[in-house]
């Protein structure tokens, strides 16, 4: 599954769950060609093409987060598109509401929808300062958080730090079995629809982790600059692994991978030295 | 890794011990995997035409063979020294193959049930032969230090094999390319068997060097065979093969999961499954090398319970369409974290002295013993028409209560040895 479709599936459950719709018979449809012809209940149509074929009817709530959803059929309650695609063809008929927040849409003129809604997030097309300020924000912060951090505790830092420049093997291996594992668990969670505070929470501190781990890296590349304000040059460094992450992204998979990697060995290390409080220290073994 | 430090070095002698041990363990494994348990099953019900029922006895027969010969098997080893003579390890290896090319080419004539028992019975006596002395090689081959990274190599290199060669799981196409491969290794196997060489001399005193002989849990006291620290993982390991075994082939003889399962007819399902087999595999060596081992256990028993759940999840709402590779993907990476943990554990709790016992009640017990009468068991709830949903609740329950089991186990021994005056942890 596309990891960038996680947050919207989440959105779409907790609007599902606001709604009162029941989740046994919620349908997450997450790849390939689909015809749906008789789906009652609350339909999620995520990196796949859900076709409602004419003279064939479903009950809705549908939820687009991703793929392409095509009516030429009936879809008898709402249609919330949050992203990807979605055509209504000649014929077709949305009998609900259908609120358009993000995505492309090609509607017939033919088609019938009885009360449409768009909400506009952000604009189009946005200026390249615009296009930045989550990321200048998000650096920002990191590097001031870094900046305190280095200088009231450092000996943290020095922890993680010295835990994914000795061990970073063991810190990316404990990193991806720990995201991959725990990402699929908080999904899971999601769809029982009860656990998807706990779903939230674990996604949030997950980024948190994350975000520390940056932090963690971003003290190393700062000890290069030898300087005594390790405050500043933790913040340099935070700033200098961000923008790493950013550039590197351009090349394709090689970039992917090289940040993932990053990212999953400072999640790793945070973990494995209690989040610094220890240093961490594989088991000896006779050499 | 030693590995390194003898390339380095240029000690070849070491080196080609790494070589014959993974190539030993792992066409070994491959075999078991694929042409014992899933062909066995094959010849029962498809060839002969026996009641899945009947076939699981069968398999509960070959089990309990598997064990009893290789518990005899294993004390002969210990007691008359020949857990440490690699030349007399040799010659029973070369035996064990050459039987094992007479059954597998036998194989595909077996027609009548009379003739499919004595098949099993011969068949489990070798398998429990090759047991001890197989997994002892790694005392004369294997460093301490490397032996979770080596593990992995063999656990990953079998997986991939099995999920990429295009042969079906089928008995007569198995018995033709098991035939071709064992050729070539008895040959290998007679020299050796006949002939001393000085670097193979080399070799078999290398279990008396400190980095070899002595495992891991071993170090400063011995492991004894009656304890719980010896028992405790036998337990755990049967668990993990008992739930695996048990799922596993409920799993692959449904129709809408063979499509995402080692048999799926795409093959980049295959080599999705293959690539990720070595991954879990290598991830599974370093946590083993570097963590203590009940991490290991907590970890498998915790994937083999989310995996389940994910199934039990997929069953129930799934709506008959095709899972998404999530659910083999963590099979996957449980099946290769024990495997590891299976191939680097047994020699790490045993001495030159005891390794042949302990290899012996360990991979009979976890491994054999607990693969065949859960797939016996698999076979009669397949018998008796229980639905899959509840059969894998069944198996989830098992990983849950394994997982529950596993820290209560630990913190009860450790309350145990503080009891008794112990402080060291």
């Amino acid at each position: 599954m596309n990891l960038e479709l996680i947050p919207l599936l989440i959105i779409a459950l907790l609007m599902i769950s606001a709604g009162g719709a029941d989740v046994e018979t919620t349908e997450f449809v997450i790849e390939g060609d689909h015809e749906m012809t008789e789906h009652r209940g609350a339909l999620i149509v995520g990196d796949a093409t859900v076709t409602v074929p004419a003279n064939e009817a479903v009950s809705g709530p549908v939820y687009v987060i991703g793929g392409e959803f095509r009516v030429q059929g009936t879809v008898e309650g709402d249609v919330t598109q949050l992203s990807g695609s979605l055509v209504v063809e000649d014929g077709g008929i949305i009998g609900g509401e259908l609120q358009h927040i993000g995505g492309s849409e090609v509607l017939s003129d033919e088609a019938v929808i009885t009360e449409r809604t768009t909400v506009t997030l952000e604009s189009n097309e946005p200026g390249p300062i615009a296009a930045y300020a989550p990321f200048v924000l998000t650096t920002l912060m990191l590097a001031l958080a870094g900046a305190g951090l280095s200088r009231k505790r450092n000996a943290l830092l020095d922890n993680i730090g010295a835990a994914t420049r000795e061990h970073p093997l063991i810190s990316l291996t404990v990193g991806a079995l720990l995201s991959v594992t725990f990402l699929s668990i908080f999904v899971f969670m999601a769809f029982t629809l009860i656990l998807l505070p706990v779903s939230i929470l674990g996604l949030l501190t997950g980024l948190l982790i994350i975000a520390y781990g940056i932090i963690a890296l971003g003290y190393l590349a700062g000890q290069q600059l030898n300087t005594s304000r390790v405050g500043l040059a933790t913040g340099l460094g935070v700033v200098a692994i961000m923008v790493l992450l950013q550039v590197i992204g351009v090349i394709p998979i090689l970039g992917d991978l090289i940040g993932g990697g990053l990212l999953l060995m400072g999640l790793g290390a945070v973990v494995l030295t209690y989040f610094g409080l220890q240093e961490f220290e594989p088991v000896s073994l006779p050499e | 890794m030693k590995l390194f430090e003898f390339v380095r070095k240029r000690q070849w002698v070491p080196i080609t011990g790494y070589l014959i041990y993974v190539s030993v363990l792992t066409a070994g494994y491959y075999y078991n995997l694929t042409f014992v348990q899933l062909g066995l099953t094959d010849l029962g019900t498809q060839e002969i035409g026996m009641p899945p029922g009947d076939v699981s006895i069968v398999m509960a027969i070959l089990a309990l063979l598997t064990l009893v010969a290789a518990v005899t098997s294993g004390v002969l080893m210990d007691r008359r020294g020949w857990s440490t003579d690699l030349y007399v390890k040799f010659r029973l290896l070369f035996l064990v193959v050459l039987v094992q090319l007479f059954l597998t080419v036998a194989a595909p004539h077996v027609s009548a049930i009379d003739q499919f028992v004595l098949w099993v019975i011969v068949c489990s006596v070798a398998l429990g032969v090759g047991i001890p002395v197989s997994f002892s090689f790694m005392l004369d081959f294997v460093p301490v230090r490397d032996r979770g990274y080596v593990a992995a190599i063999v656990a990953g290199l079998s997986f991939f094999m099995a999920a990429l060669y295009p042969i079906k799981w089928q008995i007569d196409e198995f018995s033709l390319v098991m035939s071709a491969m064992m050729v070539p290794a008895i040959l290998v196997l007679a020299v050796l068997s006949v002939k001393r060489f000085r670097f193979v001399d080399r070799l078999a005193s290398q279990h008396e060097r400190d980095a070899f002989g002595t495992g891991r849990f071993c170090r400063p006291i011995p492991v004894r065979t009656v304890s719980f620290a010896f028992w405790g993982p036998v337990l755990l390991m049967f668990g993990v093969f008992f739930i695996d075994s048990l799922g596993f082939l409920r799993i692959i003889e449904t129709p809408l999961y063979i499509y995402t399962s080692w048999q799926s007819p795409d093959p980049s399902v295959r080599l999705f499954i293959a690539v990720l087999h070595v991954v879990g595999a290598l991830a599974a060596g370093i946590i083993y090398t570097n963590f203590d081992r009940n991490w290991l256990f907590l970890w498998v028993f915790g994937l083999f319970a989310f995996t389940h759940l994910l199934y039990v999840f997929h069953v129930q709402f799934g709506a008959g369409d095709t899972p998404p590779l999530v659910l083999p993907m963590f099979y996957v990476l449980a099946v290769s974290f024990y495997t590891t943990l299976n191939f680097a554990l047994w020699p790490d709790l045993s001495t030159p002295e005891t390794i042949g016992m302990h290899s012996a009640l360990g991979v009979g017990i976890a491994g054999w013993l607990a693969t065949f009468s859960s797939t016996s068991l698999a076979l009669y709830s397949e018998a008796i028409g229980l639905s899959l949903a509840n059969h894998l609740m069944y198996v989830n329950a098992l990983a849950l209560l394994f997982v529950v089991a596993l820290p209560v186990l630990v913190y009860v021994h450790r309350m145990a040895e503080l009891a008794r005056g112990g402080t060291t942890p």
